[in-house]
């Protein structure tokens, strides 16, 4: 069984032991504490414990400072040929005195980031040399909101913990080092059962006292910061951004830097410094070339929120913000809190989510009676299901997307649609002969009724695909839900560049939707090219795999996007070919098929890595395929 | 042969040639050890026809200076604008807002008959310039920094960033928050905002950055409860001539 290692409250100083303590460590090592400065409170070296003001609500700047100086000399370094570099650290003992709970995290972040990996000789040995003695936050700043990030209460990250519970102060003991800091000082003693319940009873009163929280849990904020990327709110909001740095220099979870050689007059020593910098300035990205990789304030504005809200947390499992407010007093303009930032964004996500509540489909698995219209045989295995809807009215689909069809006890199989949107009243579900579900609807005449749930799914990118030429690639049944498509194309045709479709089957006899094929072909505003893996008596059209269909092909790939669907042993020639033409991954747009019991994101069945192909997909761009190492095949 | 550096002066107090040398006496010595001076009218006599580098200071106000200039420019292989008078104009811009004839009898009264004027303008009006050391004064650290750096052929650094970086990596409480009015989240920064840390607010001698969002610093005024337009009018001493005088 593990040792409860969470450190509690164990003894009480008076205001004579505490004083005993501070001139205890001046004795051995400089002590930083919060002073009064100008109406606020500032960290600075105290000699007397009178200057001290433990009661203060927060500082400038952070305690941090002390751990990366606004600038901190790196290297000497002598010029020439015998040139050498002496590396410089800063050794001095030296105690924090007086460390807000938030700050302490904002400790531990740094100490991943500087010593996590090839740790950073100059922040270790300021690091190795720091004495802390936390305090609670009592009197919260008025744009805190320390509690809703989880920082106001403070369990590691400290050599000596203070709680002022009035007539004394507790203290928890965080280490060998905090302890023996305490040892045996005049007016030390073991807290009472009444003094360490007060501890408790201060830190709740001290929580209620915030002002500032968040309208969600902040385990949400990365997921909603990345679903809202690309929401106006970052352009407005940032508006009036200044891009004066102030909030990103008055940080304690911030730690960019700049590192320049400043060379002294006589051209033979210099000096590699490290500076301050930080992604809210202007110049932070740019390069010698002259481009700027974040040259809008916007972009550097949802940087920053996104920073502090999802990359830190992601790499380096400490929170990216603490939620001490300072950047929010700092800022001008009164834009810079990340909570409200992400209030906000939490906002336009409720907002869309009640929209979507009230537009969309539930997840009932009661599913919609349709009775099939129509049946037409496909080809050996594949029939065409043309479903009657009730009323003549579409289920509102968009191409790309499925339903989950239903036969009733039989069970229910996710199908794509073949049918267009546009094409008004008519439902059309083209269905191989593979499993339970497909083959009992094989069994159906005209008539009979089986259930329909949805539309699910993404459907294909028609904002992406509208304005450009496209190649359509379908092997085999991938034409079921391209059908849908080039029949939305060619109803649509002005919207869209030059259409060209490849069509793969394995012999003539398994082409699908064969007179559809032969008007495709009659048409100038489509180019249909076909091909079979085996020829047959009567094909006089080419013979060989699908892939021989696009070495020839001239395209303009900066105008081009392809969409490509069939067995998932195509994907890969297919792929590489289009790459020969000079797509780019977001080019080139795949739809992948998975087992699926819902249709809702729920089941689990569909998921690839983080993503469910019923939600996510089914549709994604080879780009997002990357990211996906379980589907890449 | 040692660098040949020339200083010279347009309108302006002369004081960015003076805080130029104001440096330690092994960092003088240096120096005299890495150039030639060649021209200095604050220390010594005598002309060059040809400068490694020219530092400039003052800003032009009389039709005679702009030859001269020229002159300057001819010779000059390098020729840096030294603080904010070569840089942004300077004070000598508030002239501006008065009728040449105007602020000649001002000044010179009666005598004003003996002088010419014509609208201030910062160097760069005038000629290229190939680097700019602001400030009123110039930060001496830079100035030896960026000699340093033409002596070595590095691009001298020109700081983009506003004062606020340098006023909150010095700890100062923020102006507004004592109740005043300041520029700095428009204004360049490297003066590591010494106005601020000795207690005042930032009066814009190193002249705007590149991108300043105006507007946003406008609002915070307002917000702050200033009158915008009395607060820019106290900003003007540095910001009359702006980029529109180039």
């Amino acid at each position: 069984m593990n040792e409860r290692r969470t450190p509690r409250p164990s003894h009480a100083l008076s205001a004579d032991a505490l004083a005993a303590m501070f001139a205890r460590l001046a004795q051995s090592m400089r002590v930083v504490a919060p002073t009064e400065r100008d109406g606020r409170f500032a960290y600075a070296p105290v000699d007397r414990f009178e200057e001290v003001r433990l009661d203060f609500d927060t500082t400038v700047l952070p305690p941090t400072v002390h751990l990366l100086p606004a600038k901190e000399l790196l290297l000497r370094v002598r010029l020439g040929e015998a040139g050498s570099a002496e590396q410089v650290v800063d050794d001095l003992p030296t105690a924090l005195f007086g460390v807000h709970p938030y700050d302490l995290r904002a400790i531990e972040l740094l100490d991943e980031a500087f010593l996590g990996t090839r740790p950073d000789p100059h922040y270790a040995a300021r690091r190795r040399n720091l004495l802390i003695v936390g305090i609670d936050c009592l009197h919260p700043s008025a744009t805190s909101f320390a509690p809703s990030m989880g920082t106001q209460v403070a369990t590691s990250g400290f050599d000596l913990l203070l709680t002022d519970i009035g007539e004394a102060h507790v203290a928890t003991v965080g280490s060998d080092r905090g302890a023996s800091t305490i040892d045996g000082l005049p007016g030390l003693r073991a807290a009472t059962d009444a003094e360490i319940a007060e501890v408790g009873a201060q830190r709740d009163a001290a929580t209620a006292r915030f002002l500032v929280e968040l309208d969600v849990p902040r385990e949400r904020v990365a997921r909603l910061l990345v679903d809202h990327y690309d929401d106006p709110y970052w352009e407005e909001r940032s508006n009036t951004c200044l891009s004066c740095g102030s909030c990103v220099m008055v940080c304690p979870t911030c730690f960019c830097f700049d590192v320049a050689d400043d060379v002294g007059l006589d051209l033979t020593s210099s000096s590699r410094v490290r500076r301050w910098d930080g992604c809210m300035l202007s110049d932070f990205a740019r390069v010698a070339g002259g481009e700027n990789f974040r040259a809008t304030s916007a972009g550097r504005f949802r940087h920053r929120m996104l920073r502090k809200g999802k990359y830190l947390m992601e790499r380096y499992g400490v929170v990216g913000c603490v939620g001490c407010g300072r950047c929010a007093t700092a800022c001008l303009s009164e834009i810079a809190s990340p909570a409200e930032a992400w209030n906000a964004i939490a906002k336009i996500d409720r907002e869309r989510r009640e929209e979507q509540r009230a537009a969309a489909v539930d997840g009932s698995f009661v599913p919609q009676s349709v009775s099939l219209g129509r049946v037409v045989s496909l080809a050996d295995k594949e029939k065409l299901f043309v479903l009657g809807l009730p009323g003549g009215r579409g289920i509102g689909h968009m191409p790309g997307q499925f339903v989950m069809l239903s036969v009733p006890g039989v069970g229910e199989a996710p199908i794509s649609i073949s049918s267009s949107p546009t094409r008004e009243g008519t439902l059309d579900l083209a269905i191989r002969d593979v499993g339970n579900v497909t083959h009992a609807i094989h069994g159906l005449e005209v008539g009979a009724h089986v259930g329909i749930r949805g539309p699910f799914g993404n459907g294909f990118p028609i904002d992406a695909l509208e304005w450009k030429d496209l190649v359509l690639v379908a092997g085999g049944i991938g034409l079921f839900p391209l059908r849908s498509l080039i029949q939305y194309v060619l109803d649509r045709r002005e919207r869209f560049g030059e259409m060209t479709v490849l069509y793969g089957a394995r012999t003539p006899a398994d082409r699908l939707f064969v007179d559809e094929l032969d008007q495709w072909a009659a048409r100038d505003d489509l180019r249909l090219l076909q091909t079979v893996d085996h020829g047959a008596e009567g094909w006089d059209g080419p013979v060989g795999l699908i892939t021989t269909l696009i070495s020839p092909l001239e395209i303009e790939p900066a105008k081009t996007m392809a969409v490509v669907v069939g067995p998932p042993v195509m994907y890969r020639f297919v792929i590489a070919e289009l790459k020969k033409k000079g797509l780019g991954d977001n080019q080139i747009i795949l739809s992948l098929e998975r087992h699926m019991k819902c249709g809702t994101g729920k089941c689990g069945h569909c998921q690839i890595n983080g993503l469910t192909v019923c939600q996510d997909g089914p549709v994604f761009t080879l780009a997002q395929l990357r990211e996906l190492p379980e589907a890449v095949q | 042969m040692k660098p040949k550096v020339a200083f010279f002066d347009f309108t302006c107090c002369e004081g960015c040639q003076l805080d130029a040398l104001n440096m330690t006496g092994d960092q003088l010595a240096s120096l005299l050890d890495a150039v030639d001076i060649v021209e200095f009218r604050e220390t010594k006599t005598g002309t060059a026809d040809h400068y490694d580098i020219a530092f400039v200071e003052g800003s032009i106000s009389r039709d005679a200076e702009i030859p001269r200039l020229r002159g300057i420019r001819e010779r000059a292989e390098v020729l840096v604008a030294l603080g904010a008078c070569a840089c942004i104009g300077g004070v000598n811009c508030l002239k501006n807002a008065f009728e040449p004839e105007d602020a000649l009898r001002r000044v010179y009264g009666d005598d004003a008959v003996h002088y010419d004027t014509i609208p201030a303008r910062p160097i760069d009006a005038v000629v290229a310039v190939d680097h700019y050391l602001h400030g009123c004064p110039i930060n001496g650290e830079e100035f030896r920094r960026t000699v340093a750096d033409l002596l070595l052929g590095v691009t001298p650094r020109v700081p983009n960033y506003p004062v606020c970086v340098e006023c909150k990596m010095a700890g100062n409480v923020c102006v507004f928050e004592r109740g005043g009015s300041c520029v700095g989240p428009i204004i360049r920064g490297g003066c590591n905002a010494v106005c601020v840390t000795a207690g005042r607010h930032c009066w814009g001698c190193r002249g705007l950055v590149d991108d300043p969002n105006v507007n946003a610093q406008k609002e915070i005024l307002e917000r702050a409860g200033l009158d915008v337009e009395e607060v820019l009018e106290k900003f003007r001493i540095y910001l009359s001539c702006r980029k529109e005088a180039s």
